[in-house]
C-alpha cells in the first residue's frame, strides 16, 4: 500500500544532468513503465526512487512520508536488474534467503518464505543450483524471487527482460503483469521497447534527456502523443511527420495536395500565427492505392519498398521531401507496382497537428 | 583453424630465445654447478668435476650443527611468515579502503603506496639506511632522542641486545613495505571488475559495508586472494636485494639479518665464494619453494577453479 511521489527531482552527475526536474505521482498498486532512449535517465530515476542515487535536488515521498535520506533497505524496495545481479557464488537459495538473513529473521521463517516465493515464480526445483547453471529466463525468475521475498512496498524493475529472447520476453512479460495484478504492488519497470510498455504499463512515463515528455495511459500516449518526440518514439512504425505550409484561406498545403483542417485546429493555428505546421498520422492510419480515395487527404508519391510481414505489409511511399510508412493487409499492397506514381489516402480525422517551433502537439496548448 | 608451425616458431622464437638465455639455462647451470666443488669462480678448474651430493652434504651438515646457519633458517621462516602476513592483508587493507574511496582520492593514495615500488633499490634502501642508521644522525635515533624515550642512540638491527627481533623487524618492515602495492593493485583490480550491480543489489538487500566485504566481494576474489599469497611467497623467498644492502651497510646484523636467498647470493659471490656450496643451497630453496607453493595451491583449491566449467548461459 504505498504511493510514490517525486517532487522537483534533478540529479546531476558532473556537467550531466541526468534527470531533470522530475515530478511525479506512481498511484499505488499500480504499474508504471519508465520509457525512453538510451541515456534518457530511465536507470537514473529507478535508483533515485530505490535511494541508491541521493537527489541533487527535490525530493521522494512513499505515502507522503519523505525518504529521501533513507537507505534502500529503510525504503524497503525489491529492484531487479537488467543483468540480473544474482551473487554468482551463491546458490538460488542462499541468493534469495540473502535479504532476509542480513535482517536476521530467524532460519525457519527464512526457509519457509523463500520455498513460499520459489514455489510461487515456479523455480523450486533449481533452489540447489549456482546462477551460471541456470537460462536466462530462469535467471530472470530467481532475480525477481530475491527482489520479492522481502515482501517490498516497491517493486522496482531496469530492462528485466532485454536479455531474453524475443518470445520467451513476450511470453514472460504477460506473466509479469500478472503477478503484478496479484500481488497488487506498486512498481516501476523500466524499458526503452516501447510494445513492452504499452503492452503491460497501466500508466507510460516517457523520459528524454532527463525530461518527462509525457505521462498517460498507453492509450493516450498512443492515441494523442503530446510532442513530436512521443510521436516518432511510439509505435512500430511510428508517426508519419509531414511538414506543411498554412495558406490565407485557412487551408493547409503539402506536396501538391490541400487539407481543410477542423475548426479547432484552424482556430489555434490562427491564434498562434502559425505559417507552417507538422501533421502526424500512424501508419495504420492511411491506405496506398493508385487512385485517390473519397473523404481522405491524398498527398501523391513514388512507391519506394513493400515488406510484407505475413498479414500485414509495411509499405513505404517517398511524397516529396517526406519518407511516409503505411501500414495495410499485405494482399492489397502486392498488388502495387514499386516505383509507380501512388496516393497515400489519410484518414484526416487521424491527423494530429503540431507547432513547428515547440514541438508541442496544439491539443496540449492551452486554448 | 590450423597454425602453421613455422608462423608459430616465427612469432613465439624471439620470447622463447629469451626465457632461455636468462632463465632456463641459468636454472641447468646453477643445478650443475651444485654438483662441482666451483670455489673462487675458477671454471676452468672446477667445471668438469663432477663431485655428487657432496655439496648437499656440506650444507646438510652446516643447517645441522653451525649456530650461524640455524640463525639463517629460522630468520628466514620468520621474515617470510610474518612479511607475507603483513603484504597479503596489508594489501587487502589498502585495496578495501581505496575501493570504497572515490575515483581521484583512491589513484593519489595507490600512487603513495606505489612509491617504494617506483623508486629503485638503492635509493628505498638507502633511505631506510638513513632512517635506522646506529648513531645520533638516524632519523628513528633522534626522533627518539627528542622523545626522550631513549637518552644515547642505539644500534637497532645490530647490537645483541635487540637480537634477533631489532634486525627481524628492520627487515621485515622494509620489505615488508614494497611488498603491500602488490596485493594492493591486484585485489583492487579484482574488486573493480565485479559488477557495480552485485554491489549495488546488496546494498538494496540491506548489507552494510562490512557485510559487503565478507558476503560479495572477499567470496568472489578468493583465487586472486590465492594466486597473490603464492606469488607473494615465492618472491620473499627468493628476495635478497634490499636486505643486501642493509646488511653491507652495517644496518641490520649479518646473522640475524640474513634469509636463506642472502645467504646463497652472499656465499656465491662476497664471503666464501663458495659457489658449489651457494648452488646447493639455492637448488634446495627452490625445491622447497615449489612444494610450499604446490601445497598452497592445493590446501586453497586452485585446481578446482582450472577446472570448474563456467557455463555462460
Ligand atoms: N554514475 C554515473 N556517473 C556519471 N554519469 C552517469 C552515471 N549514471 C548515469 N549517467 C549519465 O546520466 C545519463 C542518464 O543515464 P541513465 O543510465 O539513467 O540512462 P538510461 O535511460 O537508463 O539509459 P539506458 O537505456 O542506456 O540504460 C546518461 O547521460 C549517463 O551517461
Ligand atoms: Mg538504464
Amino acid at each position: 500500500m504505498v504511493s510514490i511521489r517525486l517532487d522537483k527531482v534533478t540529479k546531476r552527475f558532473g556537467k550531466v544532468v541526468a534527470v531533470n526536474n522530475v515530478s511525479l505521482e506512481i498511484e499505488d498498486g499500480k504499474l508504471y513503465v519508465l520509457l525512453g532512449p538510451s541515456g534518457g535517465g530511465k536507470t537514473t530515476t529507478l535508483y533515485l526512487i530505490a535511494g541508491i542515487y541521493k537527489p541533487t535536488s527535490g525530493r521522494i515521498y512513499f505515502n507522503e512520508k519523505d525518504v529521501t535520506d533513507l537507505t534502500p533497505a529503510e525504503r524497503n524496495v525489491g529492484l531487479v536488474f537488467q543483468n540480473y545481479a544474482l551473487y554468482p557464488h551463491m546458490k538460488v537459495y542462499d541468493n534469495i534467503a540473502f535479504p532476509l538473513r542480513l535482517r536476521k529473521e530467524p532460519k525457519s521463517k527464512i526457509d519457509s518464505k523463500v520455498h513460499e516465493v520459489a514455489k510461487f515464480l515456479r523455480i523450486e526445483n533449481l533452489l540447489d543450483r549456482y546462477p551460471h547453471q541456470l537460462s536466462g529466463g530462469q535467471q530472470q525468475r530467481v532475480a525477481l524471487a530475491r527482489a520479492l521475498v522481502k515482501e517490498p512496498s516497491v517493486l522496482l524493475l531496469d530492462e528485466p527482460l532485454s536479455n531474453l529472447d524475443a518470445l520467451l520476453r513476450v511470453y514472460i512479460r504477460a506473466e509479469l503483469k500478472r503477478m503484478q495484478q496479484d500481488l497488487g504492488i506498486t512498481s516501476v519497470y523500466v524499458t526503452h521497447d516501447q510494445s513492452e510498455a504499452l503492452a503491460i504499463a497501466d500508466k507510460i512515463v516517457v523520459i528524454n534527456k532527463g525530461i518527462i515528455q509525457q505521462e498517460g495511459t498507453p492509450e493516450q500516449i498512443y492515441e494523442n502523443p503530446r510532442n513530436v518526440f512521443v510521436a516518432t518514439f511510439i509505435g512500430n512504425p511510428p508517426m508519419n511527420i509531414v511538414k506543411g505550409t498554412v495558406l490565407e484561406d485557412g487551408t493547409i498545403e503539402t506536396t501538391g495536395s490541400r487539407l481543410t483542417p477542423p475548426p479547432a485546429v484552424l482556430e489555434k493555428i490562427k491564434r498562434l500565427k502559425l505559417k507552417n505546421i507538422l501533421m502526424a498520422f500512424r501508419p495504420e492510419n492511411a491506405v496506398v492505392s493508385e487512385h485517390p480515395m473519397e473523404g481522405r487527404f491524398s498527398p501523391m508519391g513514388d512507391l519506394f519498398e513493400v515488406e510484407p510481414l505475413g498479414r500485414d505489409a509495411v509499405v513505404t511511399v517517398t511524397v516529396g521531401e517526406f519518407v511516409i510508412k503505411v501500414v495495410m493487409p499485405t494482399r492489397e499492397a502486392m498488388q502495387l507496382r514499386i516505383g509507380s506514381k501512388v496516393h497515400v489516402n489519410i484518414d484526416p480525422s487521424t491527423i494530429k497537428y503540431f507547432d513547428p517551433n515547440t514541438e508541442l502537439n496544439l491539443e496540449y496548448i492551452e486554448a | 583453424m590450423k597454425i602453421r608451425k613455422t608462423s608459430l616458431l616465427f612469432f613465439l622464437g624471439p620470447a622463447l630465445f629469451v626465457v632461455a638465455l636468462f632463465y632456463i639455462i641459468p636454472l641447468f647451470l646453477s643445478v650443475y654447478i651444485s654438483f662441482t666443488p666451483m670455489v673462487d669462480w675458477n671454471v676452468n678448474r672446477y667445471l668438469t668435476q663432477f663431485i655428487g651430493l657432496q655439496n648437499y652434504e656440506r650444507l646438510f651438515h652446516i643447517v645441522m650443527y653451525d649456530p650461524d646457519m640455524r640463525a639463517v633458517v629460522i630468520t628466514t621462516v620468520v621474515f617470510v611468515l610474518v612479511t607475507l602476513v603483513i603484504n597479503v592483508f596489508g594489501g587487502l587493507l589498502l585495496a578495501l579502503a581505496t575501493y570504497f574511496m572515490d575515483e581521484k582520492m583512491s589513484a593519489a593514495y595507490q600512487g603513495l603506496w606505489l612509491l617504494p615500488r617506483m623508486t629503485p633499490i638503492a635509493v628505498y634502501s638507502l633511505l631506510w639506511y638513513y632512517f635506522f642508521h646506529s648513531s645520533g644522525i638516524g632519523i628513528l635515533n633522534s626522533i627518539l632522542l627528542k622523545l626522550h624515550l631513549i637518552d644515547h642512540p642505539i644500534a637497532l638491527g645490530l647490537d645483541p641486545k635487540y637480537l634477533p627481533w631489532g634486525a627481524w623487524f628492520i627487515i621485515i618492515f622494509v620489505n615488508g613495505l614494497v611488498g603491500v602495492s602488490y596485493g594492493m593493485i591486484i585485489f583492487y583490480s579484482a574488486f573493480k571488475s565485479i559488477p557495480k550491480e552485485l554491489i549495488i543489489a546488496a546494498r538494496v538487500d540491506g548489507a552494510s559495508t562490512t557485510r559487503i566485504i565478507r558476503h560479495i566481494l572477499l567470496p568472489l576474489t578468493k583465487w586472486h586472494f590465492t594466486f597473490v599469497m603464492v606469488w607473494q611467497m615465492f618472491s620473499l623467498l627468493m628476495t635478497y636485494a634490499q636486505t643486501f644492502l642493509l646488511v653491507e651497510w652495517r644496518v641490520v646484523d649479518s646473522t640475524w639479518g640474513q634469509t636463506w636467498a642472502l645467504y646463497v647470493f652472499r656465499t656465491a659471490f662476497t664471503t666464501t665464494k663458495d659457489q658449489g656450496l651457494a648452488a646447493a643451497a639455492s637448488t634446495f630453496l627452490s625445491i622447497i619453494g615449489i612444494v610450499l607453493g604446490i601445497i598452497a595451491l592445493k590446501a586453497l583449491g586452485y585446481e578446482k577453479m582450472i577446472l570448474e566449467p563456467k557455463g555462460d548461459i
